[in-house]
């Protein structure tokens, strides 16, 4: 523990760097730097503005898991909060409803119709709707922890089993069909900028609109509001310290008196919260409600991305920062791999690799930590 | 009479499935009758049968406390590799078939050497070797839907005296399965690990050994199971397989199978796949809404995995230690 | 007879402070020794050392004049010594015949032979007199009494020579009791040699040819079981001074009640159990392993349940978790530091900070005031004199026991609770810092508050207590003020030979 000794060997440099906090951005950077000069067009003004587009509605969901992990849980339901979530914004706030294609669905008629969702045209009806979105969410994120908390079932059979009944609920109510025709300021959440770069010779007069890349977006805003919100949640409030109380040693939690099962339930409500506000980005952008949102692999990208930022599956060990950069990471990735025109396939056996990779470098950390502790 | 409730209640935690199982047959059989005529029943086995061969597969892994994500991806990638050999090579269908479990058994101790030896935890090792063997597949097809040889088909649809070949197959790896996990040393030794994975490397097993062994038997079942069923069908899409590791691991733990370990049995394994299926089809038989059904399915298993839930509750609270006699 | 195992200066230290020093024996061959001593004085350690789990750091041991030095608890079951531990080790999912095999099935065609098992095991159920048990019916649905015996079973498969029993009765009824010395008189007539650790001296005293007795690591005194009354039993246990050893208590209890449980009681732990606490009381809590001491503790903070009886803290009677007894005014630091008391991998700051956290909540997001939380933290660890670096970097896991356990009870302090629950407060503490607890204890109660000091350690309590509450199989057995006490006595209640 001594700070004095002069001059770390090689090999203290290398596990410094392995247990920093920037290791994962550090590996982005030399990632992006190795790739660049083969693919030039990865550092185009138009690939940075879709990287990045791709980032922001993913760090919402893994901030969310993030907080999650830290407890020594898991969420499989996410990707099924998504898609409900997605599906009833639509069904209420869509300004048409076309009955050739949702004729037979359950909510045709009854939410939904020619003229649109129930709350169409309705003053704050766009508010509403959200609102919405977040109370189902909180309701399934309730189930969830509940079950968990006060049940003692394993997180990951329970919200397994949540993935499978709440997305089989979201095909149901559209009958697995997108609800288009959504209103204008809903889109503009998804896309809408604020900062756009215009990248060209100066003098034409008249900028076509593809030129312009979006770099802040309304999706950059929500999801670094909602990331340094949960940082400061999960870091600088009394709620964080139970968390990480909980995640580290759940036996001296309770007998200190955190309140275990309030937290436990919070944070699955936190956890599908998140969820329901990436949904709103990703509906939106998609111009859709898609009952088929966040299905497959999506929840894989969730928990590689946050584990490879150093968020340990066993608790206690958490911070978005790290998700942060394990989610650029992650998209920088997908991003890359499309580029080298590799299929979505094989981009996902890239990802297993890291996955591994992750893990491996997580038990490796273990180990140099144990070992500077002596 | 606390005590014969407390009996009730006891005899209701153990045997779960079966209680369920009666419910629903029953309820089924009042709404339509001709659902437990032997033609219908016969077909629910059939039927169970693919996610029960990998379901027995599952249950070795659970029973030893662990889990394996890659059945999925396995029962994708080994009938693939079967194809090539029977497309390619030539090799007639039950070589195709020894190639496919081969190499379920190579899959499997890919998951074994990086649990086992790496000590990365099951769930993160097969969460990987879930995208690496779909990947890998998805690579070799190109995305492509692969077609068999035809004779796969005919073997796949065969029947043997009446019966048909899927079922028995089935009932052979149940079999099998029962001799070695309640008839051999190997088996009751998964069980002793299961319940105490210190007690067990007291009593001198190896527990590497064990443990690699259950991965391997997993997905060996599993690239069995993805056999059979492309062997009904001829051809292999890009999604075969995708989120059916779900439903294994449903299968396994509504036939009993406890995630905690040490508890769970091949024969459950069957009932609940069969159990499963009996819930699909009687749905579609009663002319439920097709896309409610996967609803009804997550409920049931709910209710399966609270039993579970409980009913480690309640052996902790009997582990408990007591100073003076009760 | 032959000398079965010897000792020949065998030790054990551990980082230097000694456990078992320079012990010498011959244990003969085919003989029942009896093997008593205070907790601490060295049995679990010299077990541990036979049974390979530890290997000791001088001297040696013989097993039948050769050189033993086990590696492994499989090299102790070789040379064929068993122990059977209060604590059973089976597996409860397996039959009786399969817990017996499970390491070497006999097989035919690579399928059990079921029926080898069963009449062999059969056959050793019934030298144990357990004939009523069937090979196949699993452990899990045998009596705490009939698992004892299965284990013995298990060791008698293994041609266990000498049989080692720790505390084999705690959980067993007076009939199942009777029973197993019947089973360890069999043991003997076949020839096997025992030896026999109980808090329970009567039955020691009647069973045994041979007496021995270890005190701080010591042999200090064996003999013929014929020659050794209970009386000269606890005289050997007991004996050290302890001039020096303990601050001088500064106060005198007051006459208000803090604490006052009533009639505590729930099946298979506790028994009608009744304990008051004073202002500015330090109350001993003394008991051998197993007296229901901590489980008193854990049902007094609202951890486990108990089905009678009422608590009540300054009058007030309390429900509810650990959360309402902390909002009471209750503070519980428990026996397990490691497992219950601390988060390793945190700072030291971030545990001392966990229960009093919501204190520093600034509203309305509840957000943490760092700087009056650090400046607290920092007071507390000089206010407890916790050596340590940087509290807010340095991870909790790095530091010494007692530093450690400085902290735990730091993180209480933190919130100036009215009633401190302090459960073997001294355990794995090198002596500076135990005296450095015992001030603490002192002060603690000089400021009007009231501690429940449990230990297993007498003298402390001796040191410490202004009175001492003595337990004996989950009932209390009697109290003794300070002017009255004496070790023999507290011992003897202990051991339940008197009651106050």
């Amino acid at each position: 523990m001594t700070t004095e000794t002069a001059r770390p060997s090689p090999l203290q440099r290398v596990s410094r760097i392995l247990l920093s906090d920037y290791f994962v951005l550090y590996l982005s950077l030399a990632y992006v730097a190795a790739l660049a000069p083969f693919y030039p067009v990865l550092l185009t003004p138009a690939n940075i503005s879709n990287v990045l587009s791709n980032m922001w509605p993913l760090l919402i969901v893994a901030t969310g898991q993030t907080f999650v992990l830290a407890i020594a849980g898991i969420d499989l339901s996410q990707g099924a909060v998504i898609a409900v979530t997605s599906v009833i914004c639509a069904m209420l706030i869509a300004v048409t409803g076309n009955e050739a294609v949702l004729g037979n669905a359950p909510i045709w008629g009854a939410v939904i119709d020619g003229d649109g969702g129930l709350l169409s045209g309705v003053t704050g009806g766009l508010a509403i709707a959200i609102l919405a979105m977040v109370v189902a969410a909180a309701l399934i994120g309730l189930l969830n922890g509940v079950a968990v908390a006060v049940f003692g079932m394993p997180a990951f059979m329970v919200t397994l089993v949540t993935m499978l009944v709440v997305s089989a609920f979201a095909i149901y109510l559209s009958m697995s069909e997108n609800i288009s025709g959504l209103p204008e300021a809903f889109i503009d959440l998804g896309k809408g900028d604020l900062v756009s770069v215009y990248f060209g010779a100066q003098e034409e007069s008249k900028i076509p609109r593809k030129v312009i890349y979006s770099f802040v977006t309304y999706p950059m805003v929500i999801a670094i509001a909602v990331a340094v919100f949960a940082h400061y949640l999960l870091n600088r409030t009394v709620f964080g310290r139970y968390v990480f109380a909980i995640g580290s040693n759940i036996r001296n939690a309770q007998i200190s008196g955190v309140p275990v099962r309030r937290i436990v339930v919070a944070i699955f409500v936190i956890s599908a919260v998140c969820a329901a506000i990436a949904s709103i980005l990703y509906s939106a952008r998609l111009e859709a409600g898609r009952p088929t949102l966040g299905a497959g692999t999506f929840l894989l990208d969730v928990i590689g991305a946050t584990v490879i930022g150093g968020t340990s599956l066993f608790g206690g060990k958490a911070k978005i920062i790290w998700t942060f950069f394990g989610v650029l990471f992650f998209v920088l990735l997908s991003n890359t791999l499309n580029l080298m025109n590799l299929s979505a396939f094989q981009v996902d056996m890239v990802k297993g690799a890291v996955i591994l990779a992750a893990a491996l470098l997580d038990v490796l950390r273990t180990r140099i930590t144990r070992e500077t502790a002596r | 009479m606390i005590k014969s409730l407390e009996k009730a209640s006891d005899f209701l935690f153990r045997n779960a499935t079966y209680v369920i199982f009666a419910c629903v047959l029953l309820y089924y059989g009042l709404q339509a009758p001709s659902f437990l005529s032997v033609e219908s029943l016969s077909n629910i086995v059939k039927q169970a049968s693919f996610i029960g061969i990998a379901a027995i597969g599952m249950t070795f892994v659970l029973l030893t406390a662990g889990i394996d994500l890659s059945v999925g991806a396995v029962m994708f990638l080994a009938p693939l590799i079967a194809g090539y050999a029977m497309r390619d090579l030539g090799v007639p269908v039950p070589v195709g078939l020894l190639v496919a479990v081969l190499t379920g058994v190579l899959l499997g101790a890919i998951n074994a050497i990086l649990i086992v030896r790496l000590k990365v935890v099951p769930f993160i090792t097969t969460l990987a070797t879930l995208f690496l063997f779909r990947g890998f597949g998805t690579w070799l097809t190109s995305s492509q839907q692969f077609d068999f040889p035809e004779e796969i088909r005919r073997f796949g649809l065969s029947t043997v005296l009446g019966v048909p070949t899927p079922l028995i197959v089935f009932a052979i790896v149940a079999l099998a399965a029962h001799v070695v996990l309640a008839h051999t040393a190997f088996g009751r030794q998964v069980y002793a690990f299961g319940n105490s994975p210190e007690g067990a490397r007291k009593a001198g097993l190896s527990a590497e050994w064990i443990q690699a062994r259950v991965f391997i038997i997993c997905s060996a079942c599993a690239a069995l199971s993805g056999f059979m069923l492309i062997a009904q069908i001829g051809r292999l899409d890009v999604a075969f397989g995708e989120g059916s590791e779900f439903d294994v691991i449903a299968a396994a733990v509504l036939g009993g199978a406890s995630l905690f370990g040490g508890i769970g049995s091949a024969f459950g394994a069957v009932v609940g796949a069969t159990l499963i299926q009996t819930v699909k089809l009687g749905l579609v038989f009663t002319g439920v809404n097709l896309y409610l059904q996967p609803i009804m399915l997550g409920l049931i298993i709910f209710v399966a995995v609270l039993v579970d839930g409980v009913r480690e509750k309640r052996l902790l609270a009997l582990l408990k230690r007591t100073i003076r006699p009760v | 007879m032959s000398d079965l195992l010897t000792f020949e200066g065998l030790s054990k230290a551990w980082f230097g402070v000694p456990a078992v020093s320079d012990l010498d024996y011959a244990l003969r061959e085919n003989s029942l020794l009896g093997v008593i001593g205070q907790n601490g004085a060295g049995k679990s350690t010299l077990m541990n050392m036979i049974g390979g789990i530890v290997q000791p750091s001088g001297g040696r041991m013989l097993w039948r004049g050769a050189p033993y030095a086990p590696q492994s608890a499989a090299d102790a079951s070789k040379v064929g010594i068993a122990f059977i531990h209060q604590e059973l080790n089976l597996f409860t999912n397996l039959s009786v015949a399969e817990n017996l095999y499970v390491d070497g099935f006999p097989r035919k065609f690579g399928i059990i032979d079921w029926a080898a098992i069963n009449e062999r095991t059969r056959s050793i159920l019934q030298r144990l007199s357990l004939d009523d048990v069937e090979p196949s019916v699993k452990v899990g649905q045998l009596s705490p009494g009939e698992r004892q015996l299965v284990e013995i079973a298990r060791a008698l498969h293994n041609e266990a020579q000498l049989i080692i029993f720790d505390e084999p009765t705690t959980s067993l009824t007076h009939r199942e009791t009777e029973r197993l010395f019947e089973t360890i008189a069999t043991l003997r007539e076949e020839g096997r040699t025992i030896v026999y650790i109980s808090h329970i001296l009567g039955d020691v005293q009647s069973i045994s040819d041979g007496i021995a007795v270890l005190r701080d690591g010591r042999l200090v005194d064996h003999g013929a079981a014929a020659d050794f009354p209970v009386s000269r039993m606890i005289k050997s246990m007991i004996g050290r001074d302890l001039g020096g050893l303990f601050p001088p208590r500064s106060n005198q209890p007051d006459s208000d009640l803090i604490l006052s449980a009533r009639s505590i009681g729930q099946p298979g732990v506790l028994e009608k159990a009744s304990i008051d606490v004073r202002k500015g009381e330090v109350l001993g809590l003394f008991g051998l392993m197993g007296a229901g001491r901590s489980e008193l503790a854990r049902v007094l903070f609202g951890l486990d349940p108990h089905a009678t009886g009422d608590i009540l803290l300054n009058g007030q009677p309390l429900t509810g978790g650990p959360r309402n007894r902390i909002a009471a005014g209750m503070a519980f630091v428990t026996e397990n530091r490691r497992e219950e008391g601390l988060m390793l991998d945190a700072s030291i700051a971030d545990n001392l900070a966990l229960v009093s956290i919501d204190r520093f909540g600034r509203k309305p997001f509840a957000l943490v005031d760092m700087e009056a939380l650090s400046t607290r933290t920092e007071a507390m660890k000089a206010e407890l004199s916790i050596k340590a670096g940087n509290i807010a970097r340095q991870a909790a896991k790095t530091l010494s026991g007692g530093n450690q356990q400085k902290v735990v009870i730091g993180k209480w302090q933190m919130q100036s609770p009215k009633l401190f629950i302090l459960d073997e407060p001294t355990r794995g503490v090198d002596v500076g810092a135990k005296y450095e607890i015992y001030t603490l204890v002192d002060r603690i109660a000089a400021d009007g508050g009231g501690v429940l000091m449990i230990s297993s350690e007498l003298d402390e309590l001796l040191g410490m207590a202004d009175r001492i509450v003595v337990m004996n199989r989950g009932e209390v057995i009697g109290s003794v003020d300070r002017a009255d006490f004496d070790r023999e006595k507290l011992l003897a209640m202990a051991f339940r030979e008197v009651t106050a």
